[in-house]
């Protein structure tokens, strides 16, 4: 088991570091990154001339003038901040802050100007006195560019955290609650009316996406029901920012507790209603599958109350294979839902990757997916963990 | 020893002509009602979406800013009818939903079509070969189920989008897929580079059951008789292990083609898949969402169509699932 669990641990740090790397790459050394967004908006708002120094100034806010093997590690670790210690390597060169000329004069008479070797290098003294940010791997994720101009990551998704976590947190509580009985019966009872209703809605809602499901809730219980002078739910946002009457319960004092209930309904009832219908199935087919094994039928044989078989007997071992889901539910509980919080403009973590990915805002798209792999191979590790808890059958070696 | 030999008229034994493989898939599927009803359906949209230039009644991107949000069935200043209305630059929603569904279903085949078609390919190359093919391809399985999916399309697709020119797309290919999705081939550009994104993260589940499918069709004795017979490993894997294997993949690919469009119909939802001048279901649909409170009837129409392709697909892949397998007779 310890072997087991070291090997694993090593095999995490390893994906946790290639996934790093590819989302490194994947974001920060595509054409049309940040000088090419700056070059469009100046261009757009009139300042079509940038001068040299303009453009030095950005990269270096973007650390673009510095070599990106440096730039990864101190994006990683905050290594190199500056000289090593006795000033070694302050004349090293980590990088180009204005990169050199070259007039290429081709045969035919043409002139290209290419880019060739540097004209002002980024030494490691250069370094000192930047700022870096202590490094993701020690829970720094840098400044937001854009959305926060210069405050940290981490402050922006602390401020959006609570949100998500009691979003989530309550629909999976709720989903659990209702998607477990409507399993156990819709299994006990196979091909019933109620299993065949049951079946028939956890198909389609396992069908329907999200966002479409979303779009005709509000239709639903706010524009029609609004419509209809009937009460009505508030469409979007977690707090209101101004009063409102709703028909039957009165004034909605905005922020007010009632507020955000009101607020917090639909989007609650959106996410639990897709897991149920996919939860219920996973269930159902997890404790038929029980139901058909022999020491149900010895316990049966033996004159144990059918109510003890499915609780006591049954129930216990078809929970078994819902342990693989926690590990999503570990991701989910911090991610969000990207889609349904879009919707419902829901100030979540979901949303605001959706925000930093539409505004460019880099650091904070990194910072979230790397937290959600991290937080996806830890879900994983306590998965194999808890299942050699719940069944003693499986040993890890 | 001698034995007798009753005489039985040659007729009467002639063994009827047995029914072959496919047929009984046939047969069987068609007892499934609710999914033949469900292929007549997806039929109907493709038909649609495949006249779409001949039969649209307005032009696609023509604006009319004095009919705009026009209810359906309502009428613009000129006398035009507009049977599902327009939208907020007057555009004619019924025109702009055909070509949709040319560009909806049309990027979900084919995004499916390339994934399933490395899934198998990748699949059966680790189930067959075993060793350290299996160990490179069962490893990059595993990374990328480490991946946040969703979150990974949304960037790629981002980048892709922004950056259409730097795929290497030859212009023979984009004039091609332009005529397929009956769009300009700046459009077939973007709707190519989405393809791309759908198909880079559909391949794992496919690969990961054709895996272990291959696993265990290799272990029958009909392959073994075959390489006995000196087939070589190329004639093993397409001629006995593929067809033999084959049965699972048809339900994947049906039920991969749902999941593409739902994920297309959700990136151009949230803006960063296909986007606006060529009209997809999903972002006609983020585009009505905004209105819906003064229009509450523009949200319903581009939804109707992803809620009934996408339940009819589901259903398909529920009726083939049941014919095709071995273990239900008749």
């Amino acid at each position: 088991m310890a072997g087991y669990l070291a090997r694993r641990f090593v095999q995490m740090l390893l994906v946790a570091l290639v996934a790093a790397i590819c989302s490194y790459g994947m974001l920060y050394l595509v054409p049309g990154g940040p000088i090419d967004q700056l070059l469009a908006e100046r261009q757009n708002a009139g300042q079509n001339r940038i001068s040299e120094d303009d453009i030095r100034r950005v990269r270096e806010r973007f650390e673009l003038d510095i070599y990106v093997p440096f730039r990864f590690t101190r994006w990683l670790i905050g290594w190199p901040a500056g000289p090593l210690p006795g000033g070694i390597g302050a004349d090293w060169q980590v990088g180009c802050a204005v990169p050199g000329q070259m007039r290429l004069r081709y045969p035919d008479g043409r002139v290209e100007v290419v880019e060739e070797g540097c004209e002002v290098p980024v030494t490691m003294a250069d370094l000192e006195g930047r700022k870096v940010s202590r490094g993701i791997v020690f829970g720094d994720f840098g400044i937001s560019q854009v959305m926060l101009r210069g405050r940290p990551v981490t402050d922006l998704i602390m401020t959006r955290l609570p949100y998500t976590l009691y979003l989530m947190g309550a629909s999976i509580f709720l989903s659990i609650l209702i998607a477990v009985p409507i399993g156990v019966y819709s299994a006990v009872r196979q091909y019933s009316r109620f299993d065949y209703i049951m079946t028939t809605l956890a198909f389609i809602g396992a069908s329907l996406p999200s966002f479409v499901f979303g779009i005709f809730a509000i239709l639903l219980f706010s524009v029609l029901a609004k419509n209809a002078g009937l009460p009505y739910l508030p469409p979007g946002d977690a707090v209101g920012v101004r009063d409102y009457t709703i028909p039957w319960i009165g004034a909605v004092e905005a922020g007010s507790f009632l507020d955000r209930f009101l607020r917090f309904l639909m989007p609650c009832g959106v996410l639990t209603f897709i897991n149920i219908a996919g939860w219920s199935r996973f269930v159902r087919g997890s404790m038929l599958e029980v139901l058909s094994l022999d020491y149900v039928r010895t316990a049966r044989a033996k004159g144990v109350a059918e109510r003890v078989v499915i609780l006591k007997h049954a129930l216990r071992n078809s929970l078994i294979p819902f342990v693989t889901l926690l590990a999503g539910i570990l991701v989910a509980l911090f991610s969000g839902a990207l889609i349904t919080e879009t919707v419902f403009n829901w100030p979540g973590i979901g949303r605001l990757f959706i925000d930093a990915l539409g505004r460019n805002d880099y650091n904070v798209v990194m910072a979230l997916l790397i937290i959600n792999v991290v937080l996806l191979l830890i879900g994983i590790l306590i998965t194999d963990i808890l299942y050699t808890v719940v069944d003693p059958r499986i040993r890890l070696t | 020893m001698a034995t007798s030999t009753t005489a039985v008229p040659l007729e009467e034994t002639a063994p009827r002509r047995s029914e072959g493989q496919w047929a009984i898939v046939f047969r069987r599927f068609r007892r499934h009602r609710l999914a033949m009803f469900c292929v007549g359906l997806l039929s109907v949209l493709l038909l649609l979406s495949a006249a779409a230039p001949l039969i649209a009644p307005y032009e696609r991107d023509e604006p009319n800013l004095t009919g705009r949000f026009l209810t359906p069935m309502g009428i613009d200043a000129d006398g035009g009818l507009h049977i599902l209305g327009t939208d907020h630059l007057g555009r004619d929603y019924a025109t702009r939903l055909l070509y949709a569904s040319r560009v909806s279903l049309g990027t979900a085949f084919t995004a499916t079509l390339i994934a399933s078609t490395i899934g198998i390919l990748l699949g059966m190359l680790a189930g067959y070969f075993g060793g350290w093919v299996d160990t490179i391809i069962s490893r990059v399985l595993e990374i990328v189920a480490t991946f946040p999916t969703l979150l990974l399309l949304l960037i790629l697709s981002v980048i892709l989008v922004q950056n259409i020119n730097a795929i290497p797309l030859p212009s023979w290919a984009a004039s091609g897929l332009a005529f397929i999705f009956a769009v300009s081939e700046r459009e077939a550009r973007i709707i190519f580079a989405v393809i791309l994104v759908l198909a880079f993260f559909g391949w794992t589940g496919t690969a990961r059951l054709m895996r272990g499918m291959v696993l265990s069709v290799r272990e029958n004795v009909y392959i073994e008789s075959a390489r006995a017979l000196g087939a070589s490993n190329l004639r093993i894997l397409f001629r006995h292990v593929f067809p033999n294997a084959l049965p699972p993949m048809i339900v994947d690919f049906t039920l991969g083609v749902n999941g593409t469009l739902v994920a297309e119909s959700a990136l151009s939802f949230l803006g960063f898949g296909i986007q606006d001048p060529t009209p997809t279901w999903g972002n006609m649909l983020g585009y009505a969402q905004s209105y819906m409170f003064q229009y509450p009837w523009m949200p319903l129409i581009p939804a109707m169509p992803i809620l009934v392709a996408s339940i009819a697909i589901n259903y398909i892949g529920d009726g083939l699932r049941d014919a095709l397998d071995p273990r239900q007779r008749g």
